[in-house]
């Protein structure tokens, strides 16, 4: 259907608004409304525009109803946009082919598709019919997903029987049977203890690996995005802030690294010293007897640990950037304060 | 892909639904024994009211004997059991609660799914319902004779009455999309097939004007005409014409539903799935 | 005499409590006030159906039908509103391990878990049933003196009273038997059978209706003693029976909630 160098997914202009019943309180407004109601618009997504080539592992990130979810709905084909282009796989989602459904599958975490009460394989069987898998292709992939994601027996046990990061597992065997070429994963390891959530992690990984599917993922928790995405898609307020590889996303929105000294015991207080070399009151975080930390600015660097290194008897020196959760706040932090994307709604309304 | 493919498709996924929903169902026995009767006590009810009433009217009401409303009303409630169906009770349920979107997702229309549950509740249901039935035309001394073509005559009007309903209802359900709370509507059709599919009273007790309305809307096609026709009421003539007001309801059902669908599903995934 | 006032404080707090929050769905009130108005009609509709074809049904005239479906209507409002939501609530409760805030609370468990949830809207019900219970009584056109008055008031508190004791026996199962959630279904299927006077099912169903789910007792008993069809015996032997239920109930519940301590420590 696609070539290679075609994208697997192509958004141009991508808007979606909800229109919201709007309340006011009291008994005659309660009464009123029942019979003629007053909306208001909310943009879930302001017009964004991507692409995606095959076999990406792409983060999406962004607060609560940035509109994340919407894109990855419309993008999935569960919601039709009011206005833009998308094509994923060349098929127009919201028009659900079969043949689109049959390449894709949407995952989202804390919801379980599978049948509580009856044993996980049973569950299995019925999406291979409706998927359409060969048998003996489902056997293999089964065998397959069974081993990556150390099922094991879990799959003769009811969903009920379960923990929450075992029904995961089973979630996305469940969900991969078909073994589809576009994998949309919405907080797939949401809830879950930081083991299962590696683990989930790993899965995705080597999944991607074996398979080549292109895979789009949101998730609150940066450890996932970190060990999976090369690339990150930030939005904020329904309008894409950033899209490019990891550590660009850091030295973009982060002006600052820290430095981290240790030093020999002194037997004067250091304090004066420190803060003339620095030169600048607000790079200070700490000074101790035996360790000192600096927030600097990144052209300031180089400058300010030459300085230190000369004066003082260092031990040891790191420069880090930030933790990546840091400057997602930042990120989002600066945004709402700039208020230039104020305008736009973030309710969530998914 | 081939419509051959399509359909060979369409049948393994039947096949895989029935295992599935009827180990399913199976776990939940319990649960299903009592929705069993609740539904089987209604026409019960009905039996026990209707023969006291032909008794103290000196053996008949309008031609009804005592037998004979216990045969309508067991014959009716094996009809109401295989013809009735839950989705517009569901259907609320799952728009609300996104359990909706995993249908929409799957390479097949949702409608199969529902059909699967369908044929599945009712095969295992029947299992109790026929003892009930056998039951009560013995406890109650029902007189019901079929003669053979009654009884060849009852097999397609009970199948295109449990399709139209299955149909009618299932567009009803489609409400959902839009109201956010579809119980009212629920109870005005629940209220109308009550009266006019002849579950509260054979519909020729009831006033002319009743009774056409009953004939001209779907009502009495989803549950009284195969009872009528296995209780031998009807001419064959009469019956040929039933089965052909059946076939057109159908038809006219079928457009609906693909029509409501359609723009149910357009509303679904404009206001958020 | 102070822990009962102290009860019915209660009720009235649980009462108010649930009006505040159903008033935030005001439009729950209309579909309510629909669907009791059609279900009424219903009822009245489907006894002018039979009442079509003959003057009596089992030695009961068309009017004491409609005083019938009146008591029926008021006490499963009185049941939708307080009893089965409450019970409802109780057998999550026992579940989900939400029970233990009722039982840490200093006032009598039962009396609590009882009025835990109050379902406002369901008053359409107790409202439309004793009106129609009114215009019945009036177009009886039968004279109703103190004693019948009192008699039914005394036998339709005793039938609540019964069905009340009767709903909590089947909730406390819970503390024994965790997956019981379709019990109260079973509850409501019958009670549906109580729209018509239980003298003429067959025999079984009449005992069922009478001894296994007591819904005669609730209703048609009271509508035979206000129309002075019912013999004092039988009177007695209502108060006498919601007494026992009442005590048995009461027992069976603490038996039940020794278990569910002894089994969760």
């Amino acid at each position: 259907m696609t070539s290679h160098d075609e994208p697997v997914i192509a958004v141009r202009g991508l808007r979606k608004t909800y229109q919201v019943p709007e309340r006011e309180g009291g008994l005659r407004a309660a009464t009123g409304s029942l019979f003629r109601r007053r909306t208001r618009e909310v943009i879930a997504v302001a017009g964004i525009d991507l692409t995606v080539a095959s076999g990406e592992i792409v983060g999406f990130l962004g607060p609560n109803g940035a509109g994340k979810t919407t894109t990855l709905k419309v993008l999935s084909g569960l919601l039709h946009p009011t206005s833009g282009e998308v094509r994923v796989m060349g098929y127009v989602p919201w028009e659900r082919p079969s043949a689109f459904l049959r390449r894709m599958t949407l995952i989202m975490g804390q919801r379980n598709q599978l049948s509580w009460d009856i044993p996980v394989i049973d569950s299995f069987e019925l999406n291979r019919a409706i998927f359409q898998v060969p048998r003996d292709e489902y056997r293999t992939r089964l065998s397959e997903l069974v081993e990556l994601l150390d099922l094991g027996d879990l799959i003769r046990k009811p969903i009920r029987n379960l923990s929450l990061g075992e029904r995961m597992k089973c979630e996305f065997a469940g969900s991969l049977l078909h073994r589809p070429e576009v994998l949309f994963l919405d907080e797939p390891t949401i809830g879950l203890d930081v083991t299962m959530q590696r683990r989930i992690r790993g899965f995705i990984e080597r999944y991607n690996e074996r398979t080549g599917a292109t895979t789009l993922l949101t998730s609150h928790y940066m450890a996932d995005v970190e060990a999976l995405c090369r690339r990150v898609i930030v939005i904020h307020h329904g309008r894409l802030l950033y899209d490019g590889d990891l550590s660009g996303l850091v030295s973009r929105f982060s002006p600052y690294k820290t430095i981290v000294l240790d030093l020999e015991p002194a037997e004067d207080s250091i304090e004066g010293l420190v803060h003339e070399l620095v030169g600048n009151e607000r790079w200070i975080v700490s000074v101790g007897q035996e360790r000192v930390t600096l927030r600097v600015p990144r052209s300031e660097t180089t400058g300010v640990t030459t300085r230190l290194l000369t004066a003082l008897s260092v031990i040891d020196l790191v420069v880090e950037e930030p933790a990546i959760d840091e400057v997602i706040d930042l990120v989002f932090a600066t945004t709402a304060e700039s208020g230039e994307l104020a305008e736009a709604s973030t309710d969530d309304p998914s | 892909m081939t419509r051959a493919d399509r359909v060979g498709g369409l049948r393994d996924a039947y096949r895989a639904k029935f295992r599935t929903e009827i180990a399913l169902q199976f776990a939940y026995r319990g649960a299903l024994a009592i929705w069993l009767l609740g539904l089987l006590l209604g026409p019960i009810v009905y039996l026990v009211v209707w023969t006291t009433v032909a008794r103290s009217q000196g053996g008949a009401v309008a031609g009804f004997s005592a037998g004979d409303f216990a045969a309508y009303f067991t014959v009716l409630m094996v009809v109401n059991q295989l013809t009735f169906t839950w989705h517009f009770y569901e259907f609320e349920w799952r728009v609300r609660n996104g359990f909706f979107s995993p249908l929409l997702l799957r390479p097949i229309h949702p409608v199969h799914n529902d059909i699967a549950e369908n044929l599945s509740f009712k095969l295992l249901t029947f299992t109790g319902v026929a003892p009930v039935a056998l039951l009560l035309l013995v406890a109650f001394d029902a007189s019901l004779q079929p003669s053979a073509w009654h009884i060849i005559a009852f097999v397609p009007a009970l199948m295109l009455a449990m399709a139209l309903r299955f149909l009618v209802e299932w567009t009803i359900a489609l409400a959902a999309f839009w109201l956010t709370r579809v119980s009212a509507l629920n109870q005005a059709y629940t209220v109308a097939l009550l009266f006019l599919s002849g579950q509260v009273a054979p519909l020729v007790l009831f006033p002319p004007a009743v009774q056409a309305a009953a004939s001209i809307l779907p009502f009495r096609w989803m549950v009284s005409f195969p009872v009528e026709t296995l209780l031998g009421q009807l001419s064959g003539e009469a019956v040929l014409v039933g089965l052909g007001v059946q076939i057109a309801w159908i038809a006219l059902a079928l457009v609906m539903l693909r029509l409501v669908w359609r723009l149910g599903v357009r509303r679904y995934s404009a206001v958020g799935a | 005499m102070r822990a009962v006032l102290r009860d019915v404080g209660l009720l009235w707090l649980s009462f108010r409590l649930g009006a505040l929050d159903a008033l935030q769905y005001r439009a729950d009130f209309f579909v309510q006030l629909v669907q009791s108005s059609v279900g009424l009609v219903t009822a009245l509709a489907g006894v002018a159906v039979v009442f079509g074809q003959t003057d009596r049904l089992a030695g009961w005239s068309q009017d004491e039908l409609f005083a019938l479906i009146g008591v029926f209507t008021l006490v499963g409002g009185l049941i939708g509103m307080v009893i089965r939501p409450s019970m409802e609530r109780l057998m999550e409760g026992v579940r989900l391990g939400t029970l233990d805030f009722a039982l840490t609370k200093p006032a009598d468990a039962q009396v609590l878990v009882s009025i835990q949830r109050v379902d406002v809207w369901r008053t359409v019900d107790v409202v439309l049933g004793a009106g129609l219970l009114l215009i019945a009584i009036s177009r009886l056109g039968q004279h109703i003196g103190p004693a019948q008055a009192i008699a039914f008031g005394l036998v339709l508190v005793a039938g609540v009273v019964i069905i009340y004791s009767f709903l909590l026996i089947l909730a406390t199962l819970a503390f024994w038997l965790v997956r019981l959630e379709n019990i109260l279904v079973i509850f409501g299927s019958m009670y549906e059978a109580g729209r018509w006077p239980v003298g003429i099912y067959p025999p079984w169903l009449r005992a069922t209706l009478t001894f296994i789910v007591p819904v005669a007792f609730a209703i048609t008993i009271p509508v035979e003693s206000l129309v002075g069809r019912l013999e004092p015996t039988t009177l007695v032997g209502t108060l006498l029976l919601a007494a026992g239920f009442l005590v048995g109930s009461r027992l069976i519940w603490k038996l039940g909630l020794r278990h569910y301590t002894g089994a969760s420590a």
